[in-house]
């Protein structure tokens, strides 16, 4: 298995769009920051003195990309390309003899997400020294009771809330790449099922209003409010209450929300390796 | 070339009895070989009961025309299809419940497909991570199939021919002692195929390799196997030696006059076909004499005698142009 996540890690490190996906976040967040220390810089922005938790708070912005359909579009696209690559080089008839299909698979699920995580580990170190870059050049001081300990806390808890939705972005992604074939085909599937997860989850109740037999089921079924509630869970230690006409309120416990994400990433991934190893590569 | 290594009578295949440690125990059985695309009722059976068997050291060709089922059957044959039914075995073991003896397998499929935006070199760098192996063959390899040079280039700005001789490279890379070649001499100039069929033959006679290859360059093929299969609509329709094969189709050319005495002569004891002014007589090389005697005993004047041998195309053709006009 060792020995495939290497191969794999050889050969993306060639693949320019594979490092402009990873290399994306970093450098847009860097970007952003260095705007806003700008204005602060040319006098667009007051001086502030936040408090550790919303100074804190700006640091944890690549954790939240996942939670958004915008940054979950993004990391379909680097797993379709990931994916399906191989198809559109017509690569696998190279590998594919001599590795266990299962282990190929694995290889390219440990390798993106391992990319992932460097790229969102690296940003929020970014996004840390830039903001005492920030500090540092437009004279606003450190909040006091800003800790190691505090920083720690709040970035670890934002990382493990954005662990559901980039796992589930990588399923929708890998499946669609694996049975389409193609980087184009998948990334629209991902986008399609993204985009109607979160039109369910951000519009339930207004859907609810008009289709209730549909909404309601869809609502508790798909991924989209349980990664929003386990979220909740993780960062602010309950969970989250959203009403529904009538009077109806959806109320969920971690671990039912917990369950439900594992059984549909289970079930995408599982459909991933099955899909493949069953596959004719002609 | 090793010629000693004969085939395996497709009845031993499934013989459990068998003994597979022996030398001359086959590379490579196909047994009852199919592939059938789509459902069963409509589906389109690419290849159907293909069963031959490769002795260790040969240099087995495999031809057919293109849609014959060449590439469907070497794609079973290195685990990228599944068949439809029949059973694939390399070195006695069953490929489905023993892929790991693809270890022992190197294969050049499509003309050698790599990843465009690495080097020739980093190709078979990630080749031989995959495989669990060392880098220490690849030089030796990009030397040996003249790419030594071009290594650093990626491979996007290869020919055709360079990547044909990379994916020979790649075949090679883990010291296979079976190497399964799809149309290796695809894309190559005249010297780069003269150097590819001396590779071939140096796989075998010089490290003992089996070599199984399918190629539609006939004289190719005639050059450098032991034995041949020809597959048409996806059916092995003949399997021999190549000179069992061209053996087959002996005959004696003769030119006499007149030609309907010499005609009337030779019908009575063999086929005789007229060609021309000549008669092609389905006589062997043995019964020249008693051809001549017939002859001159009735009155016919012979003017010339040969062996009418055809080469392996024109077998190719007689066997498969039939069907092909028929589709």
């Amino acid at each position: 298995m060792l020995e495939a996540l290497s191969a794999e890690a050889l050969k993306m490190r060639g693949h320019k769009a594979t490092w402009f996906l990873v290399w994306l976040f970093p450098i847009a967040f860097t970007i952003i920051m260095v705007m806003m220390i700008g204005a602060g810089l040319f006098g667009f922005e007051a001086p502030d003195q936040p408090k550790p938790a919303d100074w804190i708070e700006n640091t944890t912005m690549i954790w939240f990309v996942p939670n958004n359909a915008v940054g979950r579009y993004l990391i379909s696209a680097f797993v379709a390309v990931m994916f399906a690559g191989e198809y559109g080089w017509n690569t696998w008839k190279l590998i594919v003899p001599h590795r266990r299909r299962a282990s190929l698979i694995a290889a390219k699920y440990a390798l993106t997400l391992l990319l992932f995580a460097i790229s969102f580990f690296l940003t929020a170190l970014l996004l840390i020294v830039l903001n005492f870059a920030d500090d540092a050049l437009t004279g606003d001081k450190v909040p006091a009771g800003l800790t190691a300990a505090l920083l720690w806390d709040t970035h670890s808890k934002a990382a493990l809330a954005a662990v559901a939705p980039v796992l589930v972005a990588v399923a929708y992604a890998s499946v669609a790449a694996i049975l389409t074939r193609s980087t184009i085909a998948a990334l629209v599937i991902a986008i399609v099922a993204t985009t109607i997860e979160q039109i369910v989850v951000g519009f339930g109740p207004q859907l609810y209003t008009k289709f209730p037999s549909i909404v309601w089921p869809l609502y508790h079924g798909l991924p989209g409010h349980h990664i929003a509630n386990l979220a909740e869970f993780i960062r602010e230690g309950e969970g989250l209450k959203r009403g529904f006409p009538g009077g109806r309120i959806v109320d969920l416990s971690w671990t039912t929300s917990l369950a439900i994400l594992v059984a549909w990433i289970a079930a995408l991934w599982g459909a991933t390796f099955a899909a493949f190893r069953r596959q004719d590569i002609n | 070339m090793n010629t000693a290594a004969g085939s395996i009578p497709p009845s031993e295949f499934m013989d459990p009895g068998i003994r597979r440690d022996d030398a001359n125990a086959p590379v490579l059985e196909l047994a009852g070989l199919s592939k059938t695309y789509g459902r069963r009722g409509g589906g389109v059976r690419a290849v159907r009961d293909v069963t031959l068997s490769v002795g260790p050291g040969e240099v087995y060709g495999f031809l057919g025309p293109n849609g014959a089922g060449k590439s469907t059957t070497i794609r079973m044959l290195i685990g990228l299809i599944a068949p439809t039914s029949g059973e694939a075995r390399l070195f006695g073991e069953d490929l489905r419940s023993h892929p790991a003896v693809l270890n022992r397998v190197g294969s050049l499929v499509d003309g050698g497909n790599f990843y465009p935006f690495l080097s020739g070199r980093r190709n078979l760098e990630v080749l031989a991570k995959t495989q669990g192996r060392g880098a220490d063959r690849i030089d030796g390899l990009l030397d040996q199939v003249g790419l030594a040079r071009d290594s650093k280039r990626k491979v996007k700005g290869y020919s055709t021919g360079m990547r044909q001789r990379l994916g020979v490279a790649a075949a090679l890379l883990g010291d296979p002692d079976l190497v399964i070649l799809d149309e290796p001499v695809n894309g190559l100039d005249v010297a780069g195929i003269q150097e590819m069929r001396a590779l071939i033959r140096s796989l075998a006679v010089d490290h003992g390799k089996t070599v199984f290859l399918s190629s539609h360059l006939l004289h190719e093929v005639q050059q450098v196997c032991d034995r041949v299969a020809i597959i048409s609509k996806g059916e092995i329709v003949r399997e021999s030696s190549i000179a069992e094969l061209l053996r087959q189709d002996d005959g004696l050319r003769i030119e006499a006059v007149p030609v309907e005495v010499a005609e009337a002569a030779l019908a009575s004891r063999w086929a005789v076909e007229r060609d021309g002014d000549a008669l092609v007589v389905r006589a062997t090389r043995a019964e020249a004499p008693e051809v001549v005697r017939r002859l001159v005993g009735a009155g016919a004047d012979l003017f010339r005698l040969a062996p009418e041998q055809r080469n392996l195309e024109e077998v190719f053709l007689s066997i498969t142009q039939p069907e092909a006009d028929d589709a």
